[in-house]
């Protein structure tokens, strides 16, 4: 009897490694058989492909994505192709949900089929086994003049995995208003003078807040320079496997510090209601003074998405649309973007590198996603069941230079120009888009970066010193990264 | 076991088997599968994965991270435990009294045990929102002049910490409090009337009569709780960034375990060896505590869990 017992056991056992050795390594034949698998059916299927129209797509597909951005153009893709349907899923990513559930879906039944990766993450997704190659679809990108960087993001190791519609260079957005009466002028050009670098930017941050009753902070938070102070590094957060703690970020820790003691920011958090608030001219501290905020350092989708929808307070008061100026400010820099890419192991790999192919290297939906062609009533009529809120209005900036040329012009009247009293924001942005350099992401910046938060929240909020701050991001980082070698504190 | 025999008791087995079934797959596999995984590199970006032998053991034995999160789930554990259990042991005494009488004790108990249906999720954003710095206890307090100038709650370890703590207070006392209510309705009645007769006040009976009859009751309350303080994760989770800030003093075992599987690659290898010790150190304690608490004289003598006087007071009656 307990032989058998035995016997039994040891079997489980056996079973359960069996079932491990399962449940771990469904990607290692993939990866190995990922050239063959791909390029079979290309070519076995391809002459079909050119010979039908393209209406003749039908099947399933499963978008994933962590906002309502791509849906539409999942509606505009199911009015093209009517026979397909498109199941899409939105996972928020506040505190990493999305990309948490995207890893612990791939290679499972659950798998989608399209993924969206944001700038913050793609990297990981590009540099892993996880993503189709997609290298056949690179020529489109040369007739539509897709910039540089946003290749550049997509390829690790000469194999293009992702695209992206979006093309993110960054900007600073200040109040007319507040210019005029601090700074004695709201014309961009001379207002840029006053902001060109660090040290004038800093001047002028001074000026704000000397200016009138003291009731006004240069910006929401000093977090929004973060990104600009990234882009400006010599080297990436990661090399050879070592962690690097760049000057850049040591000066930006620095400068963060010396916003909040000086009191040159609201101290709101970054995507929080006080930051929002700002925008809109209903920030008020707890007294129930009002603040008023000068500026936000924000990228092209900030715009239309972020200070545009935020400039109206919600209980209806006075909007600050028409009251706001775009420049470079102090740092070039780009935030931000969606790339897509599809997921190895894809049941309906061609339809969803169709799929792909439209959302980020089609000219017709780059345009009409660009000027507001997808309004709520042309997606309603594809697909009656579409949410009233689901459209796309003018404005985002995409990755397609040939595009870019031929609508921006068609911004000189628009809301948007309106919104920055008379300036043609995509103008600018046309502009700053080609000097972009995408280099410098890597797999790890999302979890390098997320771990600097609450150490960096310590320090300026007094409750820790630099040199344990620094000590505090190495140990979150070293516990993320089992394999990263990390470097002495630039501080002790 | 010869068929005939089998036979007589295969409905018993069939009975069974759900159970058997759903424990292999569900309990004993998981177990396996996080401890095999434990020894490994193994992360869910990439096929490939090594034996690494006690590697991601001595790793989380490098610095103070693992140590530290251990001390935040005991602390976190503990300070929501005791006031819990206090609270409704006190309040299940006054509604069980014969003297006091309480009317409509059903409502009390459903008021207490309602936080207990709301979403973890919900509950955290609220009192994210609340305690923001733009938010409005800073308003009230401030106007009120209760505090000088708007204060950041949500960066300071004590008010995080203590927010933590009252919120799994709040969500959980009214779950014990209809657990050791059920407990003391089940204790005879004759018992109590026939201390009264004899003289005894009200705690002379909740010690003599109430503890000790209660015992299996609190030791499953008390393993139960415990069980669930060691995974402690959503309302820490979610209370601030999802990392246990302010200065990672609301990060619990679970919190580190999930940010090692959801880092950049996604190591599963890292986060096992984790799920690993909190297995270890919880199976461990739950014996402790049944071990501490067994019945001491119920091993010679049959008749349990019963003091001297609740004996004599038997016989009184009987």
């Amino acid at each position: 009897m307990r032989k058998s017992v035995l016997y039994v056991l040891s079997l489980l056992v056996v079973a359960s490694m069996l079932l491990v050795a399962c449940g771990t390594t469904p990607a290692a034949p993939a990866a190995t058989e990922a050239p063959a698998a791909t390029d079979a059916p290309a070519v076995t299927e391809a002459p079909a492909a050119t010979d039908a129209p393209a209406a003749e797509l039908e099947g399933t597909l499963n978008v994933w994505s962590f906002t309502n951005e791509i849906r539409t153009m999942a509606i505009a893709f199911q009015g093209k192709h009517p026979k397909v349907k498109v199941v899409y899923t939105m996972i928020p990513m506040t505190n990493g949900e999305y990309q948490t559930k995207v890893k612990a879906a791939s290679g499972t039944a659950d798998s989608p089929d399209v993924v969206a990766l944001e700038a913050a993450f793609v990297k990981e997704w590009v540099e892993s086994d996880l993503l189709m190659d997609l290298n056949d679809l690179v020529p489109l990108t040369e007739q539509l003049k897709t910039y540089p960087a946003v290749v550049q993001v997509g390829t690790y190791d000469g194999v293009t995995k992702a695209f992206s519609y979006q093309a993110t260079p960054g900007a600073f957005f200040y109040r007319r208003s507040i210019a005029k009466e601090c700074l004695g002028t709201d014309d961009p050009q001379q207002v840029q003078a006053m902001v060109a670098d660090m040290d004038k930017f800093v001047e002028t941050a001074a000026k704000i807040k000397a200016c009138g009753t003291g009731d006004y902070y240069t910006v929401g938070t000093g977090a929004e320079l973060f990104t600009p102070y990234l882009a400006n590094r010599a080297q990436p957060w990661v090399v050879d496997g070592k962690l690097v703690i760049d000057p850049k970020i040591v000066e930006y820790v620095h400068f963060a510090k010396m916003m909040r003691d000086n009191g040159y920011e609201s101290g709101a958090t970054q995507w929080t209601e006080g930051w929002f608030a700002g925008m809109n001219d209903t920030l008020k501290d707890a007294n129930g003074t009002p603040k008023k905020v000068f500026s936000y350092f924000l990228p092209t989708w900030g715009l239309p998405y972020v200070l545009s929808p935020n400039s109206t307070p919600k209980d209806g008061g006075t909007s600050t649309a028409g009251d706001w100026a775009m420049v470079n400010g102090p740092m070039s820099y780009q935030w931000g973007g969606t790339w897509v890419g599809v997921l190895e192991g894809s049941p309906n790999s061609e339809l969803a590198k169709e799929f792909v192919k439209f959302v980020a290297l089609d000219e017709e939906n780059l345009t009409n996603w660009a000027t507001g062609v997808y309004t709520n009533e042309y997606l309603k009529a594809i697909d009656p069941t579409t949410p009233d809120d689901q459209a796309q209005a003018a404005g985002d900036f995409v990755s397609s230079q040939l595009v870019v040329e031929k609508i921006t012009s068609s911004f000189d009247n628009s809301t948007l120009s309106e919104f920055l009293g008379g300036e043609n924001s995509y103008g600018a942005f046309a502009a700053a888009a080609p000097s972009v350099d995408g280099s410098f992401l890597t797999g790890s910046d999302d979890a390098i970066q997320r771990a600097l938060n609450d150490p960096l929240a310590a320090y300026l909020s007094g409750t820790m010193t630099e040199a344990e701050m620094w000590a505090a991001w190495l140990d979150a980082v070293r516990n993320e990264f089992p394999d990263l070698i990390i470097p002495e504190p630039p501080v002790k | 076991m010869n068929f005939a025999k089998f036979k007589k008791a295969s409905t018993g087995y069939f009975f069974l088997a759900p159970f058997i079934i759903g424990f292999l797959v569900f309990g004993l596999y998981p177990v396996v599968n996080t401890l095999t995984l434990s020894f490994t590199d193994a992360t869910l970006m990439s096929g490939k994965s090594h034996f690494i032998g006690l590697g991601n053991f001595q790793r989380l034995f490098a610095d103070e991270v693992f140590m530290r999160a251990v001390g935040n789930t005991w602390l976190l554990w503990i300070l929501n435990f005791l006031p819990q259990i206090g609270i409704a042991l006190l309040l299940s005494v006054m509604f069980t009294n014969v003297r006091l009488k309480i009317k409509a004790v059903g409502v009390w108990r459903a008021l207490f045990f309602l936080p207990n249906l709301l979403m973890p999720a919900a509950v955290a954003a609220l009192f994210n929102a609340l305690f923001a710095y733009y938010g409005p206890v800073n308003q009230l307090m401030v106007r009120a002049g209760f505090l000088s100038e708007a204060m950041r709650f949500l960066e300071s370890v004590g008010v995080t910490r203590g927010l933590v703590i009252f919120i799994q207070w709040w969500t959980w006392f009214g779950q014990t409090i209809i657990i050791v209510m059920a407990g003391m309705t089940s204790i005879p009645i004759q018992l109590y009337e026939a201390a009264m007769v004899d003289g005894a006040n009200g705690w002379q009976m909740f010690r003599r009569i109430t503890l000790p009859l209660l015992r299996p009751i609190l030791i499953y309350v008390f393993v139960t709780s415990l069980v669930g303080g060691m995974q402690m994760f959503d309302i820490p989770f979610l209370l601030t960034d999802g990392r246990g800030s302010p200065q990672s003093s609301i990060q619990t075992n679970n919190i580190l375990m999930y940010m090692k599987f959801a880092s950049s690659k996604g190591h599963i290898g890292a986060a096992s060896s984790v799920g690993v010790l909190i297995f270890i150190m919880t199976s461990l304690c739950a014996l402790g505590i049944f071990y501490f608490l067994r019945d001491r004289d119920g091993v010679e003598k049959k008749p349990a869990k019963k003091s001297t006087l609740v004996k004599n007071m038997e016989k009184a009656l009987l």
